[in-house]
């Protein structure tokens, strides 16, 4: 006969001490991006005990989706079904607790105060344009961001934490800037076309992903200390794993005049908020 | 004015190659990403330069982004598909 323990859904999720799961459960989080990543995030945020999940993705489900997104199926990709609404109810269907919640529709065409209704955004995106405007509506709502990217066996993970922490944008340069309007396009609709130099990889998607949910379990169960402060880097094809320093750019909009007044105050008194 | 002219290296991180770069301190690291990434032929993408664990900004010169002379810079694909 089973016992107590082998009952309960989340009695392996309870042996960690520093993970808060009563926090975890009320957690309001918005993923933005519903593709490779959006499918692996979402998994592991089902399975984690994150129940209240906002997916946002304007695109449908086409075949080439199908070696890399776990919740997508010939059928969908059939009838062109949306990826929001299937990782939606795919996070439903893992965790029977969980309220997921699909939003069809541009990232861009949603109003500024819409990230005030959560409580961490996961950016799973595509392109750089999108990630600018996520990163930037999330650290102006003072949210915590954490965005993901990958480019075959390459991945990437950086955690964003206003108002002092360094942003996506500080990161960036012009070879960013000439690609910003370009969309990495599965369907290649109403966009302009830009080839990626190599397609997701569900391994190196496993692995950033997993990356990401970890560390809003950190963000959830308010253990911001122990959040990733640099970009984690993952190659593959090297077997590297390392984090790298992205330093604030004063000159990064993000940052203005006063928001660098705080963190040199922290720095001052030694703050670790 | 006068500009400090010193040889650095840049290594291809996908490739482990690498090229010997002159510059000066007024260089720019938008320039120095743009010279490697076109001498690599590398696909049009964003990549970054990192010294050691430090990503270095874009629109600083090398003399701002405390780059000096025999320095072996990295080059490095940024990841932006999802």
């Amino acid at each position: 006969m089973p016992g107590a323990v082998d009952q309960d859904t989340f009695d392996r999720s309870r042996r960690v001490r520093w993970l808060d799961l009563d926090a975890i459960f009320r957690t309001r989080v918005l993923m933005i991006g519903a593709g490779a990543l959006g499918n692996e995030v979402g998994k592991c945020l089902a399975l984690s005990g994150f129940r209240r999940v906002t997916v946002v993705d304007m695109d449908h489900v086409v075949g080439s989706n199908l070696n890399r997104c776990l919740f997508f199926t010939q059928e969908d990709a059939r009838t062109g079904s949306k990826k929001a609404e299937v990782v939606a109810r795919g996070i439903m269907d893992i965790s029977p607790d969980a309220r997921a919640r699909a939003v069809v529709g541009r990232l861009e065409d949603l109003p500024g105060s819409f990230y005030d209704g959560f409580d961490i955004v996961l950016g799973c995106l595509d392109n750089i344009a999108a990630r600018i405007h996520a990163n930037s509506h999330a650290y102006h709502a003072g949210r915590p961001y954490i965005d993901g990217g990958m480019e075959g066996f390459i991945g990437r993970v950086m955690v964003c934490l206003p108002p002092d922490g360094p942003c996506i944008q500080c990161g960036m340069n012009r070879s960013h800037a000439k690609v910003a309007n370009m969309r990495f396009s599965c369907t290649g609709e109403g966009v302009v076309f830009h080839e990626p130099r190599l397609a997701a990889e569900i391994t190196t998607t496993s692995l950033v992903s997993a990356v990401m949910v970890r560390e809003c379990l950190k963000i959830a169960s308010g253990r911001k200390d122990m959040t990733l402060r640099n970009t984690f880097y993952y190659d593959g094809q090297r077997n590297v794993a390392e984090e790298m320093e992205v330093p604030l750019d004063p000159r990064c909009p993000n940052h203005p005049p006063q928001v660098l007044q705080v963190s040199e105050n922290h720095i001052m008194s030694g703050s670790v908020q | 004015m006068v500009l400090l002219t010193f040889r650095l290296k840049v290594k291809n991180a996908e490739t482990g190659a690498t090229v010997e770069m002159e510059l000066d301190g007024d260089n720019s690291v938008d320039e120095m990403i743009e010279s490697a990434a076109t001498f690599w032929n590398k696909d049009m993408g964003a990549y970054v330069l990192r010294k050691g664990k430090k990503v270095l900004r874009g629109g600083s010169t090398l003399k701002d982004a405390g780059v000096m002379a025999e320095d072996v810079l990295e080059l490095i694909p940024d990841p932006e598909g999802g």
